[in-house]
């Protein structure tokens, strides 16, 4: 896993030909930037021998990374560094004014903020304010430690890969797993706590919507600070277009907001037409001659190389 | 490998599927679920008496022990002296091949054409072993945790070339490792639905005088609902400082 300052300079431009050769662009709550929207309806692709509609391979966010979860394109507030931009714009600064940027990540309510009580608001204002020079532990982004980035910002962290099996879709992220049963067991008992949660799926259309339960939430939503508590409930609904999805989350948690909210990420597919770009597309090519190309995945290591991932501070004595 | 490891099972598998009536299997065996090891391998793979930190166990190994070179010998020795510092899983590592296969906490398997998933509960650690006829890698020597893995069926058996280790992994408790110049070849064979007999070719010329093989056992979980749960132990270290210190949580208190 690599950081960001390694990625400077390789933003990579299909997302931004995915925006424009989008056939359903909608304006985003907040900004003028066009969102690619995959709308619910019937599947009509390829299914597996189970039924699953097959959407199997590698995918990734089209927007940014996980500097910002409202402003995704305004790069972390209070930011001292002059670094270029990084992977599809999110710059270490805004580049552009705020109506110009993609829209916030929060799709409802419509003013893009996440609706938390006063009490999170400070706490999440705090976080952010301590993110470049963190004096308390709590202050350290998890990310910086190897942690999984969790629900939702394992969609906007590096890209993934999505396999499939009867009854099981498995997500490969750079950092973690999720394993989303569709048997219709019950989640784990709510005393079990997890940093990529307990996924219950199933498919309706071209929709795979998942129930999402036992989340630890010690997992935060961006380097921005928003977070949820464990009492946390999260619906996700991915609806899959042949080359896009759209994730649609509505996360419900009395304890931290006066409300609940949706978070809206497009996505889109990694082909071997995709160049490798070490953040979007992490795959390296397969060893076979003679055949066309084929991408693959390389095993995905942190903590046991010694050094955090997405680690923009020094953070080694609060970490340790 | 030797003509025997290479020809054994495949002459097996020929015999049974004769007795079976089959023109040998025509369909791969499906190795799905979550499997787990008995044996106490993972303390030893030798033969041991009881330790304070060890159960006994009669061993895993062809032989009994492992064929070290007698400098390697020496650092297997210091090794097994400081076991209770040095042992990778201590530190939460990724514990590498073999030693994920027998480790005493449950494993699944995914099985589609192209490849198997491996996802090991200790760490979550995913090992793909490709079968789609691709190489390993060439050009840039990488090394990673769990080797690479390729892979291919001989009859009902997963037979699995795996190269590109880091030496960083040991293959047991008791200090037993290796260099990167590792060379595994496994072989997954069915024993019946809820049984795999999981054998492993071992090579390391700068650490052993020769190859050598061990045999586990593997067995299905049947718990009702069984699922792997997410083990990402190094975190456990800051867990304390997650979500926010409870006190934040005004409502939780």
């Amino acid at each position: 896993m690599l950081n960001d300052a390694s990625h400077a300079g390789r933003a990579r431009a299909a997302a931004l030909v995915a925006l424009l050769a989008s056939a359903c662009l909608v304006r985003g709550a907040v900004a003028a930037a066009p969102i690619f929207t995959v709308a619910e309806g019937p599947w009509t692709g390829p299914r597996l021998a189970d039924g699953q509609p097959d959407i199997a391979g590698v995918w990734t966010n089209d927007i940014a990374n996980h500097n910002n979860f409202t402003d995704p394109q305004g790069g972390i507030p209070g930011d001292p560094s002059k670094g270029l931009n990084v992977a599809n714009g999110a710059g270490k600064g805004p580049k552009k004014p705020r109506s110009e940027r993609a829209p916030s990540r929060v799709s409802d309510p419509a003013d893009g903020e996440v609706p938390f009580q006063p009490w999170a608001r400070a706490r999440q204002q705090e976080l952010l304010a301590n993110f470049f020079n963190p004096t308390k532990p709590e202050y350290v982004e998890p990310g910086a430690r190897c942690a999984p980035a969790g629900v939702p910002k394992s969609f906007y962290w590096h890209g993934y890969e999505i396999r499939q099996y009867p009854g099981i879709v498995l997500f490969l992220f750079n950092g973690g797993i999720r394993t989303i049963y569709l048997d219709g067991r019950p989640h784990l008992p709510a005393n079990i706590k997890l940093w990529n949660a307990d996924s219950r799926g199933h498919w309706e259309g071209n929709t795979l919507v998942v129930d999402v339960a036992n989340n630890n939430a010690k997992a935060r939503f961006a380097r921005t600070g928003e977070f949820a508590s464990e009492n946390v409930h999260i619906v996700e609904r991915y609806t899959f277009a042949a080359d896009h999805y759209t994730y649609n989350a509505v996360f419900t948690d009395p304890t931290v907001f006066t409300r609940p909210f949706t978070v809206t990420i497009p996505a889109h597919r990694i082909t071997e037409a995709t160049p490798q770009d070490e953040w979007n597309n992490e795959q390296e090519w397969a060893n076979r001659p003679g055949q066309p190309p084929l991408y693959e995945n390389y095993e995905r290591m942190c903590v046991e190389n010694n050094h955090g991932h997405g680690n923009v501070v020094a953070t080694a004595s609060a970490a340790h | 490998m030797s003509a025997r490891e290479a020809c054994a099972p495949r002459v097996l598998a020929l015999v049974l599927g004769a007795l079976a009536g089959a023109p040998a299997f025509a369909a791969h065996p499906d190795l799905t679920g979550i499997w787990q090891a008995i044996s106490t391998a993972d303390y030893d793979l030798e033969p041991h008496s009881a330790r304070k930190d060890a159960p006994p166990g009669a061993g895993v190994i062809d032989g009994d022990h492992i064929p070290y070179r007698p400098e390697a010998l020496q650092k297997k020795a210091e090794n097994f002296a400081a076991r209770d510092k040095l042992d990778p899983r201590l530190s939460c590592f990724t514990l590498g091949v073999p030693r994920d296969n027998y480790y005493p906490e449950p494993f699944q398997i995914l099985q589609r054409p192209r490849d198997l998933t491996l996802i090991y509960e200790f760490g979550n650690s995913v090992r793909t072993i490709h079968t789609n006829g691709t190489l390993h890698p060439v050009g840039d020597n990488p090394e990673f945790w769990l080797g690479d893995s390729r892979g291919h069926w001989e009859g009902k058996t997963l037979v699995v070339d795996v190269t590109d280790f880091t030496d960083k992994t040991w293959l047991d408790r008791a200090g037993d490792y290796h260099s990167d110049a590792l060379h595994i070849v496994e072989r997954w064979t069915p024993i019946d639905h809820d049984h795999l007999a999981y054998h492993a070719w071992i090579e390391d010329p700068k650490v052993y005088t020769r190859p050598w093989t061990i045999d586990v056992i593997l067995y299905r979980l049947k718990d009702k609902n069984i699922q792997l749960i997410e083990n990402y132990c190094y975190t456990l270290d800051f867990d304390q400082y997650y979500p926010l210190p409870a006190e934040d949580f005004p409502h939780a208190q």
